[in-house]
């Protein structure tokens, strides 16, 4: 029987081709494409806007202009803060929440369910009807916040102060489902017999969470923590619908900053100067945090 | 054999506590989803009566509203005009207005559903394919070329969208359905690739084999044995295209604005008079956040499967 001829049809070679061409040719197209040109017009002046006038080659001035502008410090500010919030509260209490779901009670599944409704809503829809509940003079929130302390009239998205933490609240209520979802998943991945042979070496309850649970949930609860941080670095939706960035600044993210140098400046060359180092961060912190992660799966 | 595991098993106290604190939990979450779909049936003045009425005379004038564009009209004219043909006309004429046309929800609602089902069978589509080849095949690069697809998803869409803006501009492709479908497509594909290649790597290669020694080519092994059999796989897929799509807003703010905007864009504009129309609002709000706790309802052991699969395996 000869070998090649054995089944008709095209030579697996060309049918691999073919099923991936597409798909790598669209990559190309829509992402990398833009990409490069967006690396190619931080080198130059260019404005978006004013059409006919030759773009020019000036360098590294717009990097010089991004990284000395202390405007844009204060938004890296903002970020972080932001950032560091909503990744503590959202590990706490996803990973509470998924110890508590792992016994397994009744109704378990449909309360896992219910709970995970919020992140499949569209965060700029859920950013409108979060102005809603906020709203200092018929908001819900208001409302329940002065049934159980009386503050008086309080404004969570028109006070500087408390602005940052009503981008937090809605960030957590939406995203803890997310957080608590993978570490469920790494908690039903331990397996039994290791809390069997803790419990014959007479380890407490407590030693057997420290020794056995946390470790293994911990890859799980890292991985999670490294999805929701490039997103909420990322962080434009909800927040633009909500505070829009306001009062001030005291909510303009990175990106919402951006949004704005480049569609209503209309200053390309600079803005994309600025993307290109936001991109350079997200990339460069997720690699030094994947190689973190992957010591402490080893250890 | 189980015995062993019975001390393993929490105490039905330790069991009910955890259920109570997850219920309050649940019960919080809830709370603002309630509250929207409650608001969009309430009448403008309830919904903005503090304190915040949980119980209230339930009213269609937000769904009106939403529906409808209304221009306010003086009592003599509304007398002048004859009695209303419809239910709704009646309560907009209460109000002292009239119609005045259909608003632009429906067209957006409609974007919305061209948009999220266009792009979703094509990302689904084309990314079954690559992780058929992925799965089966030795493709040089192999491993460079998974990360490169992956890697597509951590541009903040906000860096590429001024090129794309300026590419679709040229090829006339912006603010068209087909250009969203394949923008929103290119976004969801490297999820897709991914998943999808979870999912045919547990589908057994002796299969399609057997159908190849039976005188299928690989292409009809492909789509008549191996599809059929990678349908959960691919409905799973198929929905968090969905979902990604129908709430996706920063595309669609900066690179739409009249025929293709989708409802994300849009239910933000929704403003009655001296100020915004909550109940219209709401009402928005819960037609377009409805089809998708339905989907996450019924098909929950996919959906919640998928999510966990897709990210342990990155």
């Amino acid at each position: 029987m000869n070998v090649k001829k054995k089944f008709k049809g095209l030579s697996d070679k060309a049918v691999a081709w073919l099923f991936i061409g597409p798909s790598v040719f669209l990559l190309l197209a829509i992402n990398i494409y833009p990409l490069i040109y967006a690396i190619r017009m931080s080198f130059t002046n260019f404005y978006a806007n004013k059409i006919g006038r030759e773009p020019q080659f000036v360098g590294l001035k717009n990097y010089i202009k991004v990284l000395n502008k202390e405007a844009i410090w204060e938004k890296m500010q903002v970020t972080a803060n932001f950032m560091f919030w909503t990744l503590l509260i959202q590990a706490v209490i996803g990973l509470g929440l998924a110890l508590l779901l792992n016994r397994k009670f009744k109704g378990n599944e449909l309360l896992t369910t219910l709970i995970v409704l919020p992140m499949m809503l569209s965060p700029a829809v859920v950013g409108v009807f979060w102005t809603y509940l906020y709203n200092p003079q018929v908001g819900l929130f208001n409302y329940v916040v002065n049934f159980f302390y009386d503050f008086g009239s309080f404004d969570m998205i028109g006070s500087s102060e408390l602005a940052p933490w009503s981008i937090v609240i809605v960030d957590t209520w939406m995203w803890t489902p997310f957080t608590m979802l993978i570490c469920l998943a790494g908690l039903r991945s331990v397996p039994n017999y290791l809390y069997e042979a803790a419990e014959v070496d007479r380890a407490s309850k407590w030693q057997q969470f420290i020794y056995i649970t946390l470790p293994s949930v911990l890859p799980f609860l890292l991985l999670a923590l490294l999805f929701r941080g490039i997103e909420n670095f990322k962080m434009f939706d909800m927040v633009v619908e909500l505070t829009s960035g306001g009062p001030g600044s005291a909510t303009e993210l990175a990106s919402i900053n951006l949004k704005r140098e480049a569609f209503e400046k209309w200053k390309t060359g600079y803005s994309s100067a600025f993307a290109v180092i936001l991109f350079v961060t997200i990339f460069g912190f997720g690699n030094v945090y994947v190689k973190v992660m992957n010591k402490i799966k080893e250890r | 054999m189980d015995t062993s595991r019975s001390y393993l098993e929490p105490s039905s106290f330790s069991k009910k506590l955890a259920a109570t604190i997850i219920i309050v939990y649940t019960v919080i979450t809830l709370i603002p989803i309630s509250w929207m779909v409650m608001t969009s049936f309430k009448n403008v003045n309830s919904a903005i009566s503090y304190p915040p009425e949980v119980l209230f005379e339930p009213s269609l004038e937000g769904y009106v509203n939403l529906f409808t564009n209304r221009s306010r009209q003086s009592q003599e004219y509304l007398d002048s005009l004859p009695a209303p043909e419809t239910w709704y006309e009646e309560l907009v004429r209460s109000r002292e207005m009239v119609i005045t046309g259909p608003s632009k929800f429906l067209g957006r609602y409609s974007n919305s559903m061209i948009i999220g089902f266009g792009s979703t069978f094509a990302s689904v589509f084309l990314g079954a394919l690559a992780a058929y080849a992925f799965s089966r095949f030795r493709v040089p690069l192999k491993d460079d070329l998974l990360f490169f697809i992956l890697s597509t998803r951590m541009f903040p869409p906000i860096a590429v969208a001024v090129p794309i803006f300026i590419m679709y501009r040229k090829l006339g492709l912006g603010d068209t359905h087909l250009g969203m479908i394949i923008l929103y497509t290119v976004v969801n594909l490297s999820l897709a690739v991914w998943l999808l290649k979870g999912f045919m790597d547990e589908i057994p290669k002796e299969y399609e084999e057997a159908a190849m020694i039976d005188g299928y080519s690989r292409l009809q092994a492909f789509f008549k044995v191996v599809l059929p059999q990678a349908m959960t796989g691919i409905a799973a897929t198929a929905i968090f295209c969905m979902i990604f799509s129908w709430n996706e807003y920063a595309f669609a703010v900066l690179l739409t604005q009249f025929n293709a905007q989708t409802a994300p864009p849009f239910i933000p504009t929704i403003i009655g008079e001296g100020g915004l129309d909550w109940p219209a609002i709401g009402a928005g709000t819960t037609l377009f956040l409805l089809p998708v706790m339905i989907f996450t309802i019924i098909l929950r052991k996919h959906l919640l499967r998928g999510i966990t699969f897709g990210a342990v395996r990155k």
